[in-house]
């Protein structure tokens, strides 16, 4: 009973095999082929401002999380998309403009938030 | 062994009363309530989808969306608040929320 | 095709919530707030004129309802918000943080979130509408940024806040598993069936009874109210003990009555303790609370626990009495709206140099400095007591009385105890404001003449109902026949 539950899975090992041994390769090849020039540039923080290196726990700057928020609440109100996607065939025009209709509303939080200057770093 | 219904009940319940506990016995960080927060909606999510499954009705998945949305959206808020918190208390420690008593 | 036109009026005001937010932040100015505000009020009241003019009938695929019950809460909801911005308007405008366009605008999402929570026919729309509204609340409760209050007030109400609406959820996911539908109209055909009582469907019931009753801030969930009304903003609190309150209660009442009416022997009792508790904390804890938001707070608490009242005994099998508790609850919370407002008018005039002022004393001596704002205070503080002929006598008469045919006499006995309870603070603010002497501190600003009309129209209506109750009875009669027929 437990076979044929296990079968539907083994795509996934195979997946997970592959992958592993496309990673384990890369890093392999990368250990014994590269060259090594250590400089202290490479160190140094670079794009986001974060140190490459150091502890996890300390603090960083709250303005991340106004990115972070911004994103996350435009990303999941995008996941409407989808169901509406595969059934426009079936709601028709008032299902398309109902979507506009959203859009819409989500263009306008996001008139408000540039305006704000909430998408400036500085 | 099959996954039945139930199981989905029992891993949902679980992680609802895990979000409850985490509100009420967590003395140190206001962070570590919205994350229960989290837990909670998605255990109402869990539910949701794995009735709607269940019953072979589809409304329970376009609930779990609108969970989600919102979900997020309450997120941003609870956040939001938080530093606005930090900025005049410095500090988010649960203990120190007590300005306000009668 | 989906008759959305019944929804007009949110529809309306959704639009016109869209385009006045554009227009708060297009132009790069920073003395937005007074135009917006006037907007908003405009686009409420366009608002309010749209839902007279509503038919009846469910829209959205049975997801919206739009019947009398809805049109008299909506009404209600829309003037209890458009009169606590009108009481923001010159309070906000003291201080920089507050004089933000957004305020209007966040009242504006938070009236449509009402209308939906009133309109819902279905767990989902209420869930939706319930959110729209709380989530604007969590942001008007820390809007004042650098008070340290206030931001407190924001966090503790957005922690419990959304623990409540889990609750609720939970208990709705539930709800749908064991009936395997979220409308309102198919709930009601299924629970008459066989399910009716099984256990699973209680515990579910329960799950959502605590959430609601978080939102209206019945004991035991009533923890956050003192703490929220003390930190927030005198107008955000103005605004949280009215309209809000007001929709929750509406929709606890149609969610309780229609989908799960027939569940009505297990939410009665339930109701029961509820009510019977919030009278009696909402009684007792204000006595001793020297800042007078706080007071106001256990206020609302106790008022709660008597529009309860009706819904307990609109669970009687008797279908004139649950009619007759159904009228009375709606009875009382229109007229606790008009007097809570008018009475958070007088504390948002309270101000010493300019700076707002809470404590109970600092309106002592008020008789002989502005004898105006202590008789429109005397008026609200006497009417929430229940002296005759004020409108707070007749609302807790007629909940009294739908308590004892419904033989509920306990409850009424309770209630009628605790009023007399409660009139002791009421009546010590009276006290203070004509028979104390003016303290050290000096007098109290002069108040502004946007706080004057919300005072004068709330205090005429408080005082003079008696001559002319029969419209406000009829539409109470007319949206109780659409539920509780």
């Amino acid at each position: 009973m437990t076979q044929p539950l296990l079968a539907d899975y083994f795509p996934i090992l195979v997946f997970l095999v592959i992958a592993g041994g496309v990673a384990a390769a890369m890093v392999g090849g990368n250990l014994l082929l590269a060259r090594r020039k250590p400089d202290p540039e490479k160190l140094s923080p670079y794009e986001c401002g974060f140190e490459p290196f150091g502890d996890t726990r300390r603090r960083f700057d709250v303005r991340f999380y106004l990115v972070a928020i911004l994103f996350i609440i435009f990303d999941l109100e995008v996941a409407f998309l989808f169901p509406w996607a595969v059934g426009l065939g079936e709601i028709g025009w008032f299902g398309f403009w109902s979507m506009m209709a959203f859009l819409l509303v989500l263009t306008v939080g996001f008139l408000y938030e540039w305006r704000k200057g909430a998408l400036e770093w500085e | 062994m099959a996954i039945t219904l139930a199981h989905y009940l029992i891993v949902a319940a679980i992680l609802f009363v895990l979000g409850i506990f985490g509100i009420f016995l967590n003395r140190k960080n206001v962070i570590v309530i919205l994350m229960s927060v989290e837990l909670i909606l998605l255990a109402v999510n869990l539910n949701l989808v794995a009735f709607s499954s269940a019953l072979n009705d589809l409304t329970g998945q376009v609930f779990a969306m609108f969970v989600l949305t919102v979900a997020a959206a309450e997120a941003a808020i609870g956040l939001a608040i938080v530093v606005i918190y930090f900025r005049n208390k410095g500090s988010i420690e649960v203990e120190d929320i007590s300005t306000l008593k009668g | 095709m989906m008759n959305w036109t019944l929804a007009l009026p949110e529809a309306a005001l959704a639009c016109a919530g869209l385009a006045i937010l554009g227009a708060g932040v297009l132009p790069r100015r920073h003395d937005m707030f007074f135009p917006i505000s006037m907007a908003v009020i405009g686009a409420l009241v366009l608002a309010g004129v749209l839902v007279l003019g509503q038919g009846d009938g469910a829209a959205l695929a049975g997801q919206y309802v739009s019947d009398a019950f809805a049109r008299f809460s909506k009404v209600l909801v829309l003037i209890g918000a458009a009169l606590a911005l009108t009481l923001a308007l010159d309070f906000n405008q003291t201080d920089r943080d507050l004089a933000r366009f957004e305020y209007p605008v966040l009242i504006l999402f938070a009236a449509i979130g009402m209308m939906l929570m009133v309109s819902a026919n279905d767990l989902m729309t209420l869930y939706l509408g319930l959110e729209l509204q709380s989530l604007a609340a969590y942001v008007l409760a820390a809007f004042n940024r650098d008070s340290e209050r206030s931001a407190e007030a924001g966090l503790k109400y957005f922690v419990l806040g959304a623990l409540a609406s889990g609750l609720l959820l939970y208990g709705m996911s539930l709800v749908y598993g064991f009936v395997g539908t979220t409308s309102f109209d198919r709930l009601a055909e299924a629970l008459t069936a066989e399910h009716a009582a099984s256990l699973g469907l209680v515990t579910a019931l329960v799950f959502v009874l605590a959430g609601l009753a978080f939102k209206i801030s019945a004991v035991p969930f009533h923890m956050w109210a003192p703490d929220v009304y003390e930190g927030a903003p005198t107008p955000v609190t103005a605004f949280f003990a009215s309209a809000p309150k007001l929709a929750a209660v509406a929709l606890l009442t149609r969610v309780l009555t229609q989908p799960f009416g027939e569940l009505s022997a297990q939410w009665g009792q339930v109701l029961w303790l509820v009510s019977a508790g919030s009278m009696i904390l909402g009684a007792f804890a204000a006595i001793g609370q020297r800042n007078i938001k706080r007071l106001m707070a256990y206020s609302s608490i106790g008022n709660v626990g008597y529009a309860l009242i009706g819904l307990v005994a609109a669970a009687s099998a008797d279908p004139a009495v649950r009619s007759e508790g159904v009228r009375a609850l709606l009875f009382y919370m229109a007229i606790y709206l008009l007097m809570t407002i008018g009475a958070f008018a007088v504390l948002a005039a309270m101000r010493r140099r300019g700076r707002p002022v809470e404590e109970i004393e600092d309106l002592a001596g008020l008789a002989r400095s502005d004898i105006g704002m202590a008789v429109w205070m005397l008026v609200f503080m006497f009417a929430m007591a229940g002296v005759p002929p004020l409108a707070g006598f007749w609302s807790k008469l007629f909940v009294f009385r739908a308590a004892i045919e419904g033989g509920y006499v306990w409850l009424a006995v309770i209630g009628v105890l605790t009023s007399v309870v409660a009139a002791y603070y009421y009546v010590r603010i009276v006290r203070v404001m004509f028979f104390d002497a003016p303290g050290a501190a000096g007098a109290l600003d002069a108040r502004p003449a946007s706080l004057t009309v919300v005072m004068a129209a709330t205090g005429l209506f408080t005082a003079l109902f008696s001559v002319a109750p029969g419209p406000l009875l009829a539409a109470a009669q007319a949206a109780v026949a659409a539920i509780a027929g």
